[in-house]
């Protein structure tokens, strides 16, 4: 199931508030679990046992750890983790990765079955999730869940299952047993998930539209405007989808009581990749710093084994966005350039007036995303040509000028938006304006979206691959 | 924010919720929408399967009810028409020169977006009309009709995409060696300042099928009737077509038809089967005026779709006997075509499955007609049927 779909909004969501505010306090979990259940369960209702398979192995693992450290057996204890870490990373590998390997595998004339076997929603995102439970049991950071619904409902919270933040057990392990509700929570919570919804709705949707029109491109057609044209309006359609994705789960976190860190603030106003990289999608960020860079060393280590690290993070990151080749590849185009300003290049961007740092960084993000959406090698290649220059269609056409005009309003709106222009205004309206205006601000939100999605067939969900 | 401001919040966000789940709730399923022109989704029923066969045999497990079941949601939702309104004046507002694949053209006029076809679906359904021609021993004329997108791209915005259907023109005469081809391309063009298509329908008018059946006379051995020999009759000033439901735009004026051809001496009779698999003769008109009262009002020529259809002259009982397979677009020439014949057969691809080589056998037709929309013809699925 996916929020932005008016059974969601309109069936589920009312459904699931009001039966968990009239529900006591202690069963509110359960009612939770059943729920969310149905929530991964709505698109494959078979993985519901391989949640279910997950839930138990990682609940008793995390036992076993806390057990072994509570005797001072500190083997045993490392052990669990690793069996359960390397247990999820193979139903991780097997499911996301398999077809991929043996695709490729094919290629070089090893022949394996494919299996053609369709990716569980989220499991990017719930593995990754799951995997910092017995992590923190052993580093202490985080006590046992209450009981395996506890540990349950964690793993499988609707709000941020199927596309984050990712939410590391320690982060949570409080708030699953005890957390509070108020309305100030709950209308923060409004105003958050609207936002979302109307970012993922009117404009990821909408300026997604613009992307597809340059992707569905025959190569020939290409021109170096319109290629520069796709891959911004594929920037916006990317940042939208996910961050407002991420807002509607922080929102509807709040309105069931939870709180969940930020994943996003404004990536595309960064001076550097580096700062790119801590604003764009940060809890990601944040896990693999925690339970990948962190462990290898982090930044105590010689020179040539930190950059072997970066590389080992980002090759991981990149794989991460998706079972093909060009993530990895994209990944890797990160680690030279955070490398690079590791290096020296950071400390050169600095002395440069600020326009010039927004603009190389944007410009390397653009590119990168070139590399990102473009799965097939050699259109991928095409393109990059074409945007820097070598298009087969030449500069320009006519087909250029007409997606540029019609969409120049919503680009402008999603370039405004991709800024902290607006909230910074809204704080500075008094209190007085505020009151009238949000009640006002938030309908028109839900009725447009819901004007959008009922007219919809078009309602992609970039981020179901992940 | 006070406390009970952040009540008002919440409340007002339940309550749109809320509103929509109760009224969906409250308010009864339609089965068909005049609109869309569709069959609206239907409550699915779950079936979870049965253990013997690892529930493979239900539509549980497999997500197939969950998929129905999202758009029984959406084809129901309350005040459908009234979001899909909302969304395309959005986009205009917007700034947006089309909407659900159709221009807001100059002129009022909304024109379906025509893309590049598929070259494969092409070469394949050319190939079809080949083997047709090569099937039967009697002439064969073939002709494709050129729609807004071709004759009306001066009105389209500027530089909207818009693929060529003079090349496939062009490439449809060529492949077809067997048959004659009839040019239909000419008479629209030379005509286009005129209303020869609806501004919110896919089809042509009857005055653009006027000029088709001009385009069309040498090919196939007529005189043309003039245009001056005809009382032109209004039958509706009300008419939306099926690009005003899918654009969703709803601010054009309506659209007129006319007819031109009077009905004396003409019936027409509608082939199909019952239940049971036994043939039923229908009767129709050539313009069924009950289809006036509904949205549907372009199926007023000749009751809109039909597998086969025997249209005949009692005025001309020697005239000789066309065979046309085609798409609806014919529905609205074929009135100026009965002044040539005794008798014309209609079939549609689509609907009729069984030989054309023996039905023109069977039934001494002297000529046929391979008749279709540029668009309607490099999209169909069903051609493959007049080989048979």
């Amino acid at each position: 199931m996916v929020f932005s779909s008016l059974y969601f909004l309109f069936l589920y969501l009312p459904i699931v508030l009001l039966v968990y505010y009239i529900t006591p306090l202690k069963w509110r979990n359960l009612w939770l679990l059943v729920v969310n259940l149905v929530f991964y369960g709505w698109g494959e209702p078979v993985y519901i046992l391989l949640m279910i398979f997950t839930i138990v192995l990682d609940y008793f693992a995390g036992i076993i750890v806390y057990r072994c450290k509570a005797r001072g057996n500190d083997r045993g204890a490392r052990w669990a983790v690793g069996i359960s870490l390397g247990l999820n990373l193979a139903i991780l590998f097997f499911f996301k990765y398999w077809v991929l390997m043996a695709t490729t595998l094919q290629g070089f004339g090893i022949m394996v079955p494919t299996f053609n076997l369709t990716l569980p929603i989220g499991i990017s995102f719930y593995t990754f999730q799951t995997m910092t439970y017995p992590v923190d049991i052993y580093r202490g950071d985080a006590e046992l869940p209450k009981n395996l619904v506890s540990f349950g409902t964690f793993v499988t919270l609707f709000p941020q299952l199927i596309a984050g933040p990712i939410i590391k057990y320690k982060e949570l392990a409080d708030q699953m047993n005890y957390r509070t509700h108020s309305p100030e929570q709950f209308a923060s919570g409004v105003q958050v998930f609207t936002v979302g919804l109307a970012k993922k709705v009117l404009l990821a949707n909408n300026i997604g539209q613009l992307w597809d029109a340059f992707l569905a491109l025959p190569a020939e057609q290409l021109t170096v405007a319109g290629a520069w044209l796709g891959v911004v309006a594929f920037s916006f359609q990317l940042y939208f989808d996910f961050s407002g994705y991420s807002d509607m789960a922080v929102g509807l976190g709040r309105m069931l009581g939870f709180e969940f860190l930020r994943n996003f603030n404004y990536p595309y106003i960064s001076k550097s990749v580096t700062e790119f990289w801590r604003r764009w999608h940060i809890s990601l960020g944040s896990w693999f710093r925690e339970y990948m860079y962190i462990p290898l060393g982090g930044n105590r280590v010689s020179k040539p084994r930190l950059y072997l690290n970066l590389f080992l993070v980002w090759a991981a990151t990149g794989i991460w966005h998706g079972a093909s080749w060009n993530f990895l590849i994209w990944g890797l185009y990160f680690a030279v350039l955070i490398i690079l300003e590791k290096a020296f290049l950071g400390r050169l961007l600095e002395k440069l007036p600020a326009a010039v740092q927004h603009i190389y960084t944007l410009f390397l993000v653009l590119v990168s995303w070139a590399i990102f959406a473009v799965e097939d090698f050699t259109h991928m290649g095409v393109y990059l040509r074409s945007m820097f220059g070598m298009a087969p269609g030449g500069l320009t056409n006519d087909n250029v000028w007409y997606y540029f005009t019609s969409f120049l309003p919503m680009l402008i709106i999603a370039a405004v938006a991709s800024t902290p222009l607006m909230t910074k205004l809204w704080k500075r309206l008094p209190v007085k304006a505020v009151k009238a205006a949000l009640p006002v601000v938030l309908l028109a939100g839900l009725v447009f979206s819901t004007a959008y999605l009922v007219d919809a067939t078009y309602n992609p969900f970039l981020y179901f691959r992940f | 924010m006070t406390k009970r401001y952040c009540i008002f919040i919440t409340a007002l966000f339940c309550a749109f919720i809320g509103v929509f789940l109760a009224a969906n709730a409250v308010s009864p399923d339609r089965t068909f929408s005049e609109m869309e022109n569709r069959n609206l989704e239907q409550l699915p029923e779950v079936d979870f399967g049965t253990p013997e066969k690892l529930f493979r045999d239900g539509n549980f497990f497999n997500g197939e009810f969950m998929r129905d079941f999202e758009t029984y949601t959406t084809d129901q939702f309350v005040g459908r028409d009234f979001w899909v309104g909302l969304k395309s004046s959005t986009e205009r507002a917007l700034g947006k020169k089309e909407n659900n694949n159709v221009y807001f053209a100059d002129q009022d006029t909304l024109i379906t977006r025509f893309d590049q076809p598929d070259a494969g679906d092409v070469t394949d359904n050319l190939n079809y009309v080949n083997n047709f021609v090569k099937n039967v021993d009697i002439p064969v004329v073939f002709s494709l009709i050129p729609t807004q997108a071709c004759i009306w791209a001066d009105r389209l915005p500027e530089g909207a995409p818009n693929a060529s259907q003079t090349d496939l023109l062009s490439q449809a005469q060529g492949a077809v060696s067997g048959a004659t081809w009839a040019d239909v391309y000419t008479p629209l063009m030379e005509h286009k300042d005129e209303d020869i298509f609806y501004r919110t329908d896919h089809h042509w008018t009857s005055l653009g099928a006027y000029y088709g059946y001009t385009g069309l006379a040498q090919a196939l051995g007529y005189t043309p009737v003039p245009l001056s020999d005809y009382d032109a009759t209004v039958r509706s000033t009300e008419f939306y077509g099926t690009v005003f439901s899918s654009s969703g735009v709803r601010w054009v004026r309506p659209d007129t038809i006319t007819t031109y051809v009077p009905e004396d001496g003409i019936t027409v009779v509608s082939h199909t089967y019952d239940n049971a698999g036994n043939p039923v003769e229908e009767p129709r008109e050539l313009y069924v005026e009950s289809f006036l009262s509904v949205k549907d009002k372009y199926s007023m020529f000749l009751g809109g779709n039909q597998s086969l259809g025997v249209v005949k002259n009692a005025n001309n009982p020697d005239g000789p006997k066309l065979l046309i397979l085609r798409d609806s677009y014919a529905d609205s020439l074929v009135p100026f075509l009965t002044a040539h014949y005794s008798e014309i057969h209609l079939i549609d691809p689509r609907y009729y499955h069984l030989s054309v080589k023996d039905y023109v056998e069977q039934n001494g037709i002297d000529q046929a007609l391979v008749l279709y929309s540029v668009p309607n013809f490099v999209t169909d699925q069903n051609l493959f049927w007049i080989t048979r």
